[in-house]
């Protein structure tokens, strides 16, 4: 006789199984968790932060209001970034150059060569 | 996905477009007094609205006043080399130290009038409004009572 065959080996466990008697109680729901259990486990990953990126770009992206609005603010923001960036930078110069009129005129503060 | 790229990189490309013309176009003023010859004179033409005969009368009378000033700066070098040299050799105030003190200070108040004169001369020079203006301007960086002090 081979018991080492599937048959055969599942109909001993079978049997092993039918005489196999226990008084443990088993805890309060115990069939609805290891349902739960399982279907969690049988439930697809979720996508990752990229796939889901790309997803957008390849599918949300491409509708023209929305594309036009995306243009539409990166092209805001910038002209308003250049903007303060630019009159920053102005205010800075003509700042430093009206120091250095006064440095010129004022001989305790004209630099020396 | 290719269209949706292409889309990303525009919107990216037209932004970094829109911030360099509009920087550029902001600090054009700016680079342009920057390149001039005398650019603090370039920014007081600018600043105070000069037209060009005004902004030239304003160039001569800077040009005359800087020897002044150069002498001036001489003058109050060796001041200060001696009262360093009196200050390091004294343990109590000599009458040395008594007369190079006093002459400091009247080097100091020769200065100021010195500019002073050329502050008034300037200003008449300007637009009546534009001359008010500068003279307060001027008078306030140049006489305010942290004259002289280093900056933080």
């Amino acid at each position: 006789m081979k018991t080492d065959e599937p048959g055969n080996h599942d109909e001993a466990l079978s049997k092993v199984l039918k005489e196999w008697r226990t008084d443990a109680s088993l805890p309060p729901r115990f069939q609805e968790g290891v349902w739960r259990r399982i279907e969690r486990a049988q439930a697809p990953a979720a996508p990752s932060v990229w796939a889901t990126i790309a997803h957008w770009i390849g599918t949300v992206l491409p509708r023209p209001a929305l594309a036009a609005s995306y243009v539409a603010i990166l092209l805001a923001i910038g002209v308003t970034v250049g903007w303060a960036q630019g009159h920053q930078q102005t205010a800075r110069v003509k700042d430093e150059l009206s120091e250095r009129y006064v440095r010129v005129l004022d001989p305790y503060l004209a630099p020396r060569k | 996905m290719k269209r949706g790229g292409f889309i990303l990189v525009l919107g990216l490309v037209a932004a970094a477009a829109a911030y360099a013309c509009v920087y550029l176009a902001c600090t054009s003023s700016a680079r342009s007094l920057q390149r001039s010859d005398k650019p603090e004179l370039a920014w007081l033409k600018e600043e105070f609205h000069l037209s060009d005969a005004e902004f030239k009368r304003v160039s001569d009378l800077h040009v005359a006043y800087l020897p002044q000033c150069r002498e001036m700066c001489q003058q109050i070098d060796a001041q200060n080399v001696q009262l360093k040299k009196l200050l390091a050799e004294a343990t109590n105030v000599t009458p040395q130290i008594d007369a190079a003190l006093a002459e400091s200070a009247r080097l100091r108040t020769e200065c100021q009038r010195m500019m002073l004169r050329h502050f008034f001369q300037v200003s008449q020079t300007m637009p009546p409004e534009q001359g008010r203006r500068y003279l307060a301007w001027v008078k306030d960086k140049a006489f305010l009572p942290d004259y002289g002090m280093p900056k933080e």
